[in-house]
């Protein structure tokens, strides 16, 4: 599959992720956070929360795995769904810090730690997906020398 | 048309994308298209004549294997080494075998391995989620006052949590180690009842969902809310408030109808764990293959035997008391009024399952260390014979016990005394393992790969856990400390320390075996030192908490604990970022890991010990290399198989009728 087509689809397959796990966070913290005024405060548009939230879905299907897709060369390492994880935790800071709004006190640990975890999952899904359809996954060698039982 | 529509199609894309993507792998499966002999022959690159006539070579199988790991597509930075075919379970799809493939295999199967991983990833997304309940717990925890979350939710979350660990967390994941290794340890086909083994596991589900229902609804209230209308009757369910053990008369009288959905929820769960036990002890004593006797039974088999025993006798004790509990609420019944039972008469029910849930909850964890720690000391478990008495005893006396839960209850005094008897005297057989995994590590040729490195923590932090079990044991003791956090630290010593321990050192110690790859072991390592780390920074100060005299189940605490507290929170955020490096672990190992060439990862065979399980492995892994097209998963050869591999590609479709005429068969 072409890179920035097998780019989208991991996109669709992290965002996904993403958003399930936003939300269930969302309802096991009893709604303290505002996940849906966040996201709408990350993208730009506060207040309005459906629009932030077709703007967030685009974003994270179309434009970071795009923007992933001409960077990933440049970058070290040889597992993207590795990069995948640096690309959602530069995410996670601007998100991190437009959201928080007016969050305070110890519950922005329990913010931080848990949309942390969310991007991270975006990222690793995102690269696994695309390092899967175009061939990418690296291989660290095997284990054991099984000369003996090669038939 | 309005707005709110669009997110609605963004999720009906992403089901279709989902489900396209998931029948076009289906259907380019190399294995399932392909004649598994002659892979030259529908090379899509030309596809020549071969000068040898088809025969296999190195080259085929490097072609063949190549399209199996990447999807089909020749890779352009391929490494030799990437081509080789991993041999783990999870890998069954990618060979042909009569099972249906993908979702399907998943949701029909009826072998003991399909199901034993099925258990095991329930039981790990049930433990991600209680775990989430306690950073949660000790989020609120970290400031003296409510302000995190209200006392309401605080009460929620200490009760789901509760709930979450014990009944959906540890239990499934013993039993899918129970279901994917019994049958291998004593050469058993499959468990004696595949059917009735694949409907224990599928209640699990259900009976979650009802367990923890109230948030459940309000994610989906949540979704309609996006799009539509409010629905009012999801936000009905507010998650339940009593604690795990579901005292009376408090649970009678709160009006919150998830209540009763959780009362329903725990029986059904019940009823899957029973018919789990059943399962497992009919297995050991039906099964077992030529050659394994009574006398060479493995003692991760007697522990898991004792331990359906237990749930044999306990369970039906928590199932019929949860439906008093039921009628109680519902149906006017009074067994728990204060002029009928009373709450006393709850709690007698209640710890008569409850003592020995701990012991069911706890002997598989004992049973895991004695299995594993001899194989990374190079020795022989020391006192076997010892073990498997202990083993029984503690299943006999954890029925005598019960009442230590009730020591502050009032009580009469002389009744006190004998369950104080007992319980210490239970401390005994626990004593005798500690020692006993001691003497086998003295002396011996100690590896310390992570699962070593799990099982060496799990007893030293079991140690502390049990040792304050016998302080609480004490009558005198307990009347002070009873309800503080001093009881929170004791039995998080040892559902940490050695029950979630004894999880991953398992995890790691069978994960060549299950997966066909070997994780990252500078992972294991920091994970195991994190995660000793964390269980002390987390729980001490708990101990100190309590016997300062600070009662548990309170989402606020006067200010005087607040740094202990604090550093329990800390510790808690140490343990979060030590399982999430072990996820990481698990999952990227998966795909990238190194692919075990040798059956024997662990140099068992060095010491000796290169028990049943391995063998089996082995077994698989000779007949998988030199044959491809053999199973991956274990199963059997359907009749004919080599033949009609050539149409393997109707085989999809007929996989259904084969997979059930083969389960017939081994039935
Ligand atoms: C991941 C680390 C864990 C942390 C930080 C943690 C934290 C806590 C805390 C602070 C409480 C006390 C709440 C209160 O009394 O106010 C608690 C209760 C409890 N925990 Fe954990 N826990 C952890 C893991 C586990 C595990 C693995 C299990 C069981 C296998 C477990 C079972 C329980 C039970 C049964 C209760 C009592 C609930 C009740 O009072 O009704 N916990 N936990
Ligand atoms: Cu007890």
């Amino acid at each position: 599959m072409n890179r920035p087509l097998a780019a989208v689809a991991g996109g669709l397959s992290g965002t996904a992720a993403l958003t399930v796990l936003l939300l269930l966070f969302e309802v096991e913290t009893r709604s303290q956070i505002g996940m849906f005024d966040v996201v709408a405060r990350f993208v730009g548009v506060p207040g309005s929360t459906t629009v932030g939230f077709v703007l967030f879905v685009a974003a994270g299907t179309l434009a970071w795995p795009l923007l992933f897709v001409a960077v990933e060369d440049s970058v070290p390492g040889s597992d993207p769904a590795i990069k995948g994880m640096g690309v959602g935790v530069l995410l996670w800071i601007p998100f991190l810090l437009l959201g928080r709004a007016e969050l305070s006190g110890a519950i922005v640990f329990a913010f931080a730690g848990l949309t942390l975890v969310a991007h991270l999952a975006y990222g690793y899904i995102t690269g696994a997906v695309y390092a899967r359809l175009t061939g990418r996954t690296p291989s660290s060698g095997t284990l054991g020398d099984g000369s003996e039982l090669q038939g | 048309m309005s707005l709110p529509l669009v997110p609605l199609l963004a999720v009906v894309s992403v089901l279709l994308g989902g489900l396209a993507c998931w029948r076009r792998r289906e259907s380019t499966d190399p294995t399932a298209t392909e004649s598994p002999r002659h892979p030259a022959s529908l090379r899509t690159d030309g596809g020549e004549e071969r000068p040898d006539g088809g025969r296999r070579t190195d080259e085929d199988r490097r072609v063949s294997e190549e399209r199996r790991t990447d999807g089909g597509e020749r890779r352009a930075d391929s490494g030799s080494e990437s081509q080789m075919p991993v041999i783990g379970t999870l890998y069954g799809r990618e060979h042909k075998t009569s099972k249906p493939y993908g979702l399907m295999r998943w949701l029909t199967s009826v072998d003991h391995k399909d199901i034993g991983i099925l258990y095991l990833i329930f039981g790990l997304a049930a433990g991600m989620w209680g775990a989430t309940d306690a950073m949660m717990i000790r989020t609120e925890l970290f400031t003296p006052g409510t302000d995190v979350w209200n006392a309401e939710t605080y009460n929620g979350l200490f009760t789901t949590h509760g709930l979450t660990m014990l009944f959906f967390f540890v239990t499934p994941v013993f039993t899918g180690l129970a279901n994917y290794f019994l049958p291998l340890l004593i050469d058993a086909e499959d468990m004696a009842f595949p059917r009735i083994n694949a409907i224990a596991f599928w209640l699990l589900p259900p009976s979650f969902v009802l367990v923890r229902a109230g948030l459940l609804t309000e994610v989906l209230a949540k979704v309609i809310d996006a799009v539509g209308p409010r629905v009012e009757f999801l936000y009905a369910l507010e998650p339940p408030t009593m604690g795990w053990t579901l005292y009376t008369p408090l649970t009678t009288q709160l009006a919150n109808p998830q209540v009763d959905l959780l009362l329903l929820g725990l029986h059904l769960s019940g009823l899957a764990t029973i018919m789990g036990g059943v399962n497992i002890i009919v297995t050991i004593f039906t099964e077992r293959g030529e050659g394994v006797s009574w006398s060479t039974l493995d003692i991760l088999t007697w522990s898991l035997l004792t331990t359906s025993g237990l749930i044999l006798f306990a369970f039906p004790v928590l199932g019929s008391a949860v439906l008093m509990l039921l009628f109680d609420r519902n149906f006017g019944t009074t067994f728990f009024a204060v002029e009928a039972g009373g709450p006393i008469l709850w709690q007698h029910l209640f710890w008569f399952f409850g003592h020995p849930e701990v012991y069911i909850l706890v002997l598989p964890a004992f049973g895991l260390t004695s299995q594993i720690l001899p194989k990374f000391s190079g020795r022989k478990l020391f006192g076997f014979k010892f073990i498997v008495y202990s083993t029984l005893a503690i299943g006999v006396l954890s029925f005598g016990v019960w009442a230590h839960h009730m020591f502050a209850t009032g009580m009469d005094p002389r009744l006190r005394a004998s369950f104080m008897v007992v319980t210490l005297a239970i401390a005994v057989p626990s004593a005798v393992k500690t020692f006993n995994w001691m003497a086998t590590i003295w002396n011996g040729n100690v590896k310390l790969e992570a699962p070593m490195q799990f099982l060496v923590g799990g007893i030293g932090l079991f140690v502390v856990g049990g040792v304050t079990g016998i302080f609480l044991a004490s009558v005198p003791v307990d009347l002070v400390v009873h309800g503080t956090y001093y009881v929170v630290a004791h039995f998080h010593f040892i559902v940490v320390g050695i029950i979630a321990f004894s999880m991953f050192a398992a995890s790691y110690y069978w994960y060549p075996l299950l997966t066909g790859r070997m994780y990252n072991k500078r992972l294991g390592t920091i994970h195991a030192v994190l995660s000793i780390v964390g269980v002390n920074v987390t729980f001490m100060p708990l101990f100190l908490v309590g016997l300062m005299g600070l009662p548990r189940r309170s989402a606020q605490y006067p200010v005087e604990f607040t740094l202990l507290q604090q550093v329990a929170t800390v510790g808690a955020f140490i343990l979060a970022a030590s399982v999430g490096i072990w996820l990481f672990n698990m999952v990227n190992s998966f795909r990238t890991g190194p692919v075990v060439r040798t059956p024997d990862p662990w140099d068992l065979k060095e010491s000796n010990q290169f028990s049943r399980e391995w063998q089996w492995f082995e077994r698989r892994m000779t007949e998988g290399l030199s044959n491809p097209q053999a199973l991956a998963d274990g199963g059997r050869v359907a009749d004919g198989e080599s033949d009609a591999s050539n149409d393997a590609g109707s085989d999809a479709g007929a996989g259904d009728e084969d997979s059930d005429a083969d389960a017939d068969a081994e039935n």
